[in-house]
């Protein structure tokens, strides 16, 4: 049961593009077609989920019994550094149409403060998760932020057909559209 | 103060840094990709406009594509024939055209073309000929609201004083997006050696060309028989230049009475 409410808590409740505004740079970066942006989730996820269990791991074993916990900010930007470059290695090797795709917002996700953010959530002491609760918290925001990603892309990818005034076609339309897309999840507020 | 408080944070970034580089030095080692020689050399042969004519996203692309064998340097026409031929060299190909072209607008109208009605939609010229062809009362006309200046990437089309497209040859780089982009395919590629090039596109007889267009082709005909080198012919009201046979006298350009034909 407290799995499930993580869950659905990173999931809608708390979803990190729509209701807490933050990794707003690959959303609206690489929100133009449904393939991208699913390849661009997955990588988050992968990034969110490993960089969720080292940083917890860090924090609790190393950082905290040596009351070091004023530079978790600086160490857990070196693990999801690394792990974005793993990420990067790996995509590089086995799926280059994905890394052509994704271009310069790979290297990107090393400052996607969505990273950095379910890192730093993860260790609030008054949230008091374990490192499972921590790992599943940053799969499932990885799965919120695919889900904001790819329900974006949907939308604009009907925008760029359809009869925009001209003086919002582009970005604007796409400003716009996130921010009807964060009141509608503003609907789950208060469920958890 | 404790020295230790000091140096154990450093220690440890330090040591988390040694470990990291390490496994990412031994990673991009094992998974290292090999990127091919011949695409790096061919994208420097390129024009580098990355105008995206060839259909691909920029010129990086259209050098993967051509090492792989999917795309043909003809549908390039912004890189130069030297270039070209280094690059047939490095593909192992023979077949490209070795023509230099540049890109004209067929069309003398403008202000000197009357209207059919008035229009009051999007001036972009896709827009205006999506009703009933066009306002112009010449169906080949220019409607003269920039879509080919807005499709340039290199600024060199524009609009001119006549409400005419123009291409300003120096920026040019033969790219062909306006040429496609044309709802009207007025805008034509001719051998950057012309020395004349025949300024209308409108194929009817002279009396309804004359009603509606005072600097349009009358097809009189007086360009093909001037034309010492028989260069010109006559096609469906409209003289046609044959480029082999053009000496560039421009004997035609003096004669033609709308000053349809126009020197380069």
């Amino acid at each position: 049961m407290e799995y499930l409410i993580i869950i659905v808590s990173a999931v809608f409740v708390n979803n990190f593009v729509l209701s807490q505004i933050l990794g707003i740079c690959p959303f609206l970066g690489v929100s133009k077609k449904i393939d991208t942006s699913v390849g661009m989730g997955i990588a988050v996820t992968f990034v969110m989920g490993v960089a969720s269990v080292f940083t917890y791991a860090l924090n609790a074993y190393v950082l905290t019994p040596l009351n070091l916990e004023y530079i978790q900010t600086i160490v857990f930007i070196l693990v999801i550094a690394v792990l974005v470059q793993i990420a990067e290695i790996i995509i590089k090797r086995f799926s280059s149409t994905l890394y052509n795709a994704l271009g310069v917002y790979l290297p990107l996700i090393t400052t996607n403060c969505a990273v950095l953010g379910v890192a730093l959530i993860n260790v609030t002491p008054s949230l008091n998760y374990n490192l499972l609760s921590a790992f599943v918290n940053g799969v499932f925001s990885g799965v919120g932020f695919t889900l904001a990603l790819v329900l974006m892309a949907g939308i604009r990818e009907k925008t760029v057909t359809s009869d925009v005034p001209r003086a919002f076609r582009g970005f604007p339309i796409a400003l716009i559209t996130a921010g009807i897309m964060s009141m509608a999840f503003l609907a789950f507020s208060g469920m958890v | 103060m404790n020295l230790l408080n000091v140096l154990l944070p450093a220690i440890i970034l330090i040591s988390l840094a040694i470990i990291f580089s390490a496994i990412l030095a031994v990673l991009s080692e094992k998974l290292a990709v090999k990127e091919n020689e011949k695409i790096k050399e061919i994208q420097s042969l390129l024009s580098g406009a990355n105008c995206g004519a060839c259909g691909y996203a920029g010129c990086k692309s259209f050098a993967e594509a051509l090492v792989s064998g999917k795309a043909d340097i003809n549908t390039c026409n912004a890189t130069s024939i030297e270039n070209k031929k280094k690059i047939a060299e490095i593909l192992n190909i023979t077949s490209f055209s070795t023509n230099e072209t540049i890109a004209v607008v067929a069309c003398n109208g403008g202000n000197n073309t009357e209207n059919k009605f008035d229009y009051q939609g999007f001036t972009d010229c896709k827009s205006a000929a999506l009703v009933s062809g066009g306002y112009k009362a010449c169906a080949y006309g220019c409607l003269g609201g920039g879509t080919c200046a807005n499709v340039c990437n290199s600024d060199a089309a524009s609009i001119n004083c006549q409400n005419i497209g123009e291409i300003n040859r120096s920026l040019c780089v033969k790219c062909g997006l306006c040429v496609n982009a044309c709802p009207k395919r007025i805008i034509k590629f001719i051998p950057a050696s012309a020395k004349v090039y025949v300024k209308c596109s409108n194929h009817n007889k002279g009396a309804a060309v004359k009603n509606i267009c005072s600097k349009g082709c009358i097809a009189c005909g007086l360009c093909a028989k001037i034309c010492p080198e028989n260069a010109v012919t006559l096609i469906d009201n409209l003289p046609e230049i044959d480029y082999t046979k053009c000496v560039g006298c421009g004997l035609c350009a003096q004669k033609c009475p709308t000053e349809v034909i126009t020197q380069l």
